[in-house]
């Protein structure tokens, strides 16, 4: 009988170590496929368990903040559809886009060295904390754009052209990330597309605004200079295309300088046949024009047609900025940037600087050139055409009163309804803090939709130092 | 150590642990301690010394560990209850006064009169099987089985009664016999059987568990009945051919009722694949299993696993009962789970012990008995959470919520203890020492 009941323990005994081998399999080697299943909704829970880190403007406002009920923290955004679209949204149920996205691991506490700072809450299961983001934007400057662009379908870019930072970035339409799963449905169905980012996603034929990196080109290889005699007849014709100016003027005697103050398509269609398809194609792409944007949150870039087998026609067209050219606010504002820099480009960027809970610096965006256009000499010359264009020209809605500003408007002509409205500037031209560029969908003119835009925009940025 | 003080320095840790527990759970939700949340564990402290100075004064020479690991399964159980819901807990307290009251009462019946429980064994059987029957009648049908029987507005659960009423049967029962098994009169097949005779009360047995899983449709109760069925047929002939046979019969029974009861392949089928209907059939086991991922190894720590949704619903139905040891594995980890396991194993132990150093027949039986219904009870709700078995809806024994189980799991425990005392007079008597785990002896 007690060999019985020692078989009867080591039986039951047995029972349990399958028990316990099973629970292990259960907890430690199939933990990680469990956690992440479909079907499981604690993933959702964990995600609400972590301290989200706050996104922070450049002057300490946070634009995206965390609240906390009980052991959960819960995404807010303060000011609402401010920094929409590209500061994103961080939903359980929609996923996450831009900074949201893009530095979720910082925010979340993903990041590599996090875990190695917080190895001992790791073992002890304790919720992670995240990292705090600062932003390059500033609040100011930001709620300046998007007041100046109001209810208008567009978008704007306000950069510092010394370093790449984006000082402001909006379009409109835009969305409340604070109601967006509520909101979800109609967004998706809207027609002016919130979710839409125009400032990045946002290709439209440039129009007038192009005519820079033409003259550019043309300053830069010596096709002309800038008091090369033009006459306007009001039309040119190139390759069987008739090139006319807005509005059907006729300009007359003039040198290269007064065309791009004045805007003359006749001139510039001109200059840019003498350059060629192949040169023009170069210089698009030198100075960004469907390149590889370095643009961290992700988006479209512009493009230019194909040179090879390009017609003469083509080439006029695209001159000034009509043809099979498109070009994002972003890169607009970023040929500005280069024009005000002496030449020279630098990489986009929004984030400053990641800090741990501590404070402890984890990231800092250096600023990095990003391409070399045209020499200093060159950059002078248009920054001071586009002065002038400023202060005489189709941009004297930009003109601020003690600040000499640089500007170009573009009028771009659409398929349907209204040209989209442009302009691209940069202030103080004799020492550049800020590059704009503004689209007004449909806007009209340049020089009334978008000039007055880019003024507010410029006035805010210089107000900041 | 005396007996006595080694029970009283084991009962100790486990107050302690009921103390911070409830300390840790109060503080979670008032960021400060407050006198209340000491409260718990002082009574704890006041109702386990009761109880092991009534222990002390009754069955002074019993098992010293078996009261201690009950303390702290118990106190494992009402925290987790309490982390669940707070109103339940309170309940399950009232239900562990109640149950420590039943140990002492049987514990005093019994101390004396011992023979009593094998002498009217065919009473204590057929009070066993009325219960049983009575559930059948009466019994109210929860979450798809019929185990509750309604006194006014409180639900009790005759069948954890019977469970031991039956054991002890089968006990006394086997006691007498269990010469005339070992002895075969005729062959069958080759095979030598025993006189049927002897063997009818165990059929009936037999039948009665498939019954239960007809009437009952409760696949756990039965298979713990003919569980420890097997296990006292096995330990009192020494014989595997009945375990063997057993098991065929049960197999066989299990299969017809496969194919014919629709629950019974539910069952079946979610444990083969739970992922065919994550939200609906399969949603139980998953959430169980998801609670044990998130453990992991060390656990989320008590009172921060994710036991309840934002509307405070438990997020894996009967949490506090069946499923009670899930949330112990998401908030105390593999570590707590795995400690919890070594309790259940440390009781057979322990259960086992008191068989083999009992000196009579039915006394070793009792314990034996006991031990592997509640060793199986502990193992099928276990592997049915961890999804290592098909589930069956058992109670943790107690750990979980209920007040049925918890007042026969102190029964249990009396008997166990009272069979202890048994051996350790008789032995005192003889002064024999004993060892368990020391190989086949």
């Amino acid at each position: 009988m007690e060999r019985a009941m020692r078989r009867l323990f080591w039986f039951f005994a047995a029972l349990f170590v399958v028990l316990i081998g099973n629970l292990t399999y259960w907890q430690v080697f199939a933990a990680p496929r469990l956690n992440t299943d479909p079907s499981n909704t604690r993933a959702v829970e964990r995600q609400m368990r972590v301290e989200r880190g706050v996104i922070l403007t450049a002057d300490g406002v946070e634009a995206a903040t965390k609240t906390q009920e009980d052991v959960y923290f819960f995404r807010t955004y303060p000011d609402g559809s401010l920094f929409a679209p590209w500061l994103g949204y961080n939903s359980i149920r929609y996923g996450r886009a831009g900074v949201e996205r893009v530095y979720n691991p910082e925010l979340a506490g993903e990041l590599d060295i996090l875990q190695i700072t917080n190895i001992i809450d790791l073992v002890t299961g304790k919720p992670r904390r995240g990292a705090d983001v600062r932003l390059t934007v500033d609040a100011d400057v930001q709620r300046a754009a998007v007041e100046a662009l109001g209810d208008r379908a567009g978008a704007v870019v306000a950069l510092d052209p010394n370093t790449g930072a984006v000082l402001a970035m909006t379009s409109y339409p835009r969305y409340d990330p604070n109601t967006l799963e509520s909101d979800w449905d109609s967004l998706l169905s809207a027609e002016g597309r919130p979710l839409f980012d125009r400032a990045v996603q946002g290709t439209y034929a440039p129009g007038s605004v192009f005519k820079v990196i033409v003259a550019a080109a043309a300053l830069q290889e010596g096709v002309v200079v800038t008091d090369a005699p033009f006459d306007d007849t009001g039309s040119f014709t190139a390759g069987g295309y008739e090139v006319t100016n807005f509005g059907d003027e006729a300009y007359g005697q003039h040198t290269f300088s007064d065309a791009l103050v004045k805007s003359i398509n006749t001139t510039f269609a001109k200059v840019g046949v003498d350059l060629g398809a192949a040169t023009l194609g170069r210089y698009a792409g030198a100075f960004g024009v469907g390149g590889d944007l370095p643009w961290k949150l992700g988006g479209e870039t512009g493009s230019f047609p194909n040179a090879v087998g390009m017609d003469t026609a083509h080439v006029a067209q695209v001159s000034f900025g009509q043809g099979e050219v498109l070009v994002s606010p972003l890169e607009m504002a970023l040929v500005a940037a280069g024009i005000a820099n002496g030449g020279t480009i630098m990489e986009p960027f929004i984030v400053s600087e990641v800090r741990d809970y501590r404070q402890t610096l984890l990231q800092r965006t250096q600023p990095q050139v990003w391409k070399r256009p045209i020499t200093a000499a060159t950059a002078q010359t248009v920054s001071e055409l586009m002065v002038r264009a400023v202060e005489e020209g189709t941009g004297t809605n930009a003109a601020i009163e003690g600040v000499k500003v640089a500007g170009k408007t573009g009028t771009a002509e659409v398929d349907e309804g209204e040209s989209h409205a442009w302009f691209i500037a940069f202030a103080p031209a004799d020492d550049p803090q800020v590059a704009v560029a503004v689209i007004v969908e449909h806007g009209g003119t340049g020089g009334t939709a978008a000039a007055p835009i880019a003024r507010s925009v410029i006035q805010a940025a210089l107000a900041q130092e | 150590m005396r007996t006595g003080n080694r029970e009283l320095a084991l009962l100790l840790p486990a107050t302690l642990l009921t103390t911070l527990g409830f300390a840790l759970l109060y503080t979670r939700g008032a960021q400060e301690l407050s006198p209340a949340s000491l409260v718990y564990g002082g009574i704890f402290l006041g109702l386990f010394g009761i109880v092991h100075l009534a222990r002390r004064l009754l069955v002074p020479m019993a098992d010293p560990y078996l009261l201690p690991v009950t303390a702290v399964l118990s106190t494992i159980g009402i925290l987790m209850i309490y982390r669940l819901n707070p109103s339940r807990a309170l309940d399950q307290a009232l239900w562990l006064i109640v149950g420590l009251a039943v140990f002492v009462l049987i514990l005093g019946c019994f101390r004396r009169h011992f023979s009593l429980l094998s002498d009217y064994k065919y009473l204590i059987g057929l009070l066993g099987i009325g219960l049983l029957l009575a559930t059948i009648v009466f019994g109210r049908e929860i979450n798809g089985a019929k185990l509750w029987i309604y006194v006014g507005s409180r639900g009790i659960q005759p069948p954890e009664f019977a469970k031991l009423m039956l054991v002890v049967f089968f006990a006394a029962y086997l006691a007498d016999v269990r010469e005339l098994l070992t002895v075969s009169t005729s062959r069958f097949l080759g095979m030598a059987i025993p006189p049927v005779r002897y063997l009818s009360p165990l059929l009936l047995v037999w039948a009665l568990s498939l019954a239960l899983m007809i009437f009952m449709k409760d696949l756990g109760t039965s298979l713990l009945f003919f569980g420890a069925l097997l296990a006292l047929l096995y330990v009192a002939t020494g014989r595997l051919l009945y375990v063997v046979a057993g098991v065929v019969l049960f197999a066989g029974g299990a299969c017809v009722l496969y194919q014919i009861f629709p629950h019974v392949q539910l069952r079946v089928d979610i444990w083969l694949d739970p992922w065919v209907d994550p939200s609906g059939r399969g949603y139980q086991i998953l959430q169980s299993l998801f609670a044990l991922a998130a453990g992991g190894v060390f656990g989320r720590g008590l009172g921060d696993g994710y036991l309840l949704t934002t509307q405070g619903q438990p997020l894996i139905p009967a949490a506090e009962t069946d499923f009670i040891f899930s949330a112990i594995g998401e908030e105390l980890g593999l570590v707590g789970g795995v400690a919890v396991i070594l309790l259940y194993v440390i009781f057979l132990y322990r259960a086992i012990h008191v068989a083999i150093s009992a000196r009579d027949d039915f006394s070793r039986l009792l314990a034996a008995g006991l031990g592997a219904i509640f060793g199986l009870q502990a193992f099928l709700i276990l592997g049915g959470v961890t999804k290592l078995i098909p589930l069956t809806g058992i109670t943790l024994p107690f750990v979980s919520y209920g007040g049925s189980s918890i007042v026969a799991n102190f029964g249990l425990l009396a008997l166990l203890l009272l069979a202890s005392e048994q051996g350790a007079r008789e032995r005192a008597a003889e002064r024999v020492p004993v060892v368990v785990g020391g190989g086949d002896g």
